[in-house]
């Protein structure tokens, strides 16, 4: 099972815990929010929202990892996973989702079923 | 984890407004406007076109738009900026292209008139308004600024140029500063051009 992702290794992209970025992120690598995001996200790696970081943004990304808030449609294309403590508000579409226990989440789940 | 730097990788690009109060490293690109209470840093082949508000400011690659130091700026000597420049310290390296104006007085009236022209003259403002302010007659006074911007100019304008069209859709605010650019490029060329033609 090599499924680890070479997300170490790449340049990351990181909004620190202080940073709100108004507008829209698009981008090809990791993306790890701690701080506020409001717009769009949109990147071909992964999307890590942090404890603590706000997005209210529509997220595109390879997998999604939410542990914050997040209101906005989520499309992962691998996996959309929420992490305990994390809140989600919005429409979920991704093959497969986790909802860990604590999670909360309001909107519709799609898995293309 | 917890104290990450904030980064807008290579591969990222951000349009829109980016405020904070930590530092920013930008790999990637960054369209719209920057406003943090700590440092900036335009890292080598990162290309802002922002106005930016900082504290204070390196820059390794390019930047377009105004830009206000509360603090200092530095300009690497990879560095190609073009705006106005407002800031208390300027340091700019051997072989660091500029081109604007610069102040390093009254950072708050600086400020004030970058907010207000920002407002008062809409993005697409035409090259009718870059004539009216051509290079800037403080540029062409001290010796050492003439030197430097004469000897990067070549490479720099050349991949302006090239970058620009793209540009130019996607902003959703252009810099007050974009229409010079595109004057230079497009027929006007900039007294030092001329002038350099002219010798040969």
């Amino acid at each position: 099972m090599a499924k680890e992702k070479e997300t170490k290794s790449m340049a990351n992209t990181v909004i620190g815990s202080s940073i709100v970025v108004d507008g829209e992120i698009t981008g090809e690598e990791p993306l790890t929010i701690l701080g506020t995001v409001k717009g769009r996200i949109a990147t071909a790696q992964s999307v890590v929202v942090e404890a603590g970081a706000t997005v209210e943004a529509d997220v595109e990304g390879q997998t999604v990892t939410l542990s914050g808030k997040l209101t906005g449609n989520v499309t992962a294309r691998e996996k959309l996973e929420l992490r305990p403590e994390s809140k989600m508000v919005g429409n979920a579409k991704a093959p497969r989702i986790v909802f860990a226990d604590g999670a909360t989440f309001k909107g519709n789940v799609d898995m293309d079923v | 984890m917890a104290d990450m730097q904030t980064v807008i990788g290579v591969e990222t690009r951000v349009s829109g407004e980016i405020r904070g109060g930590e530092d920013l490293v930008v790999k990637g690109r960054v369209d719209g406007k920057i406003q943090l209470t700590h440092a900036l840093t335009v890292d080598k082949g990162a290309i802002v076109q922002a106005d930016v508000d900082v504290k204070n400011l390196v820059v390794s690659g390019t930047l377009v738009g105004n830009i206000v130091a509360s603090e200092s700026v530095g300009l690497h000597a990879s560095a190609r900026v073009v705006g106005d420049l407002a800031s208390p310290r300027v340091m700019m390296e051997s072989g660091a292209a500029y081109r604007g104006r610069v102040d390093m007085g009254d950072i708050e009236a600086a400020r004030a008139a970058v907010a207000s022209r920002a407002v008062a003259r809409p993005a697409a403002s035409s090259l009718a308004t870059a004539r009216e302010r051509p290079a800037p007659p403080r540029m062409g006074a001290p010796p050492r600024t003439v030197v430097v911007a004469t000897k990067a100019a070549p490479r720099f304008v050349a991949p302006t140029v090239g970058e620009r069209p793209a540009a130019v859709s996607a902003a959703p605010s252009a810099p007050p500063a974009f229409p010079r650019v595109a004057g230079a490029v497009g027929g006007m060329a900039p007294a030092w051009a001329k002038k350099k033609v002219r010798r040969r």
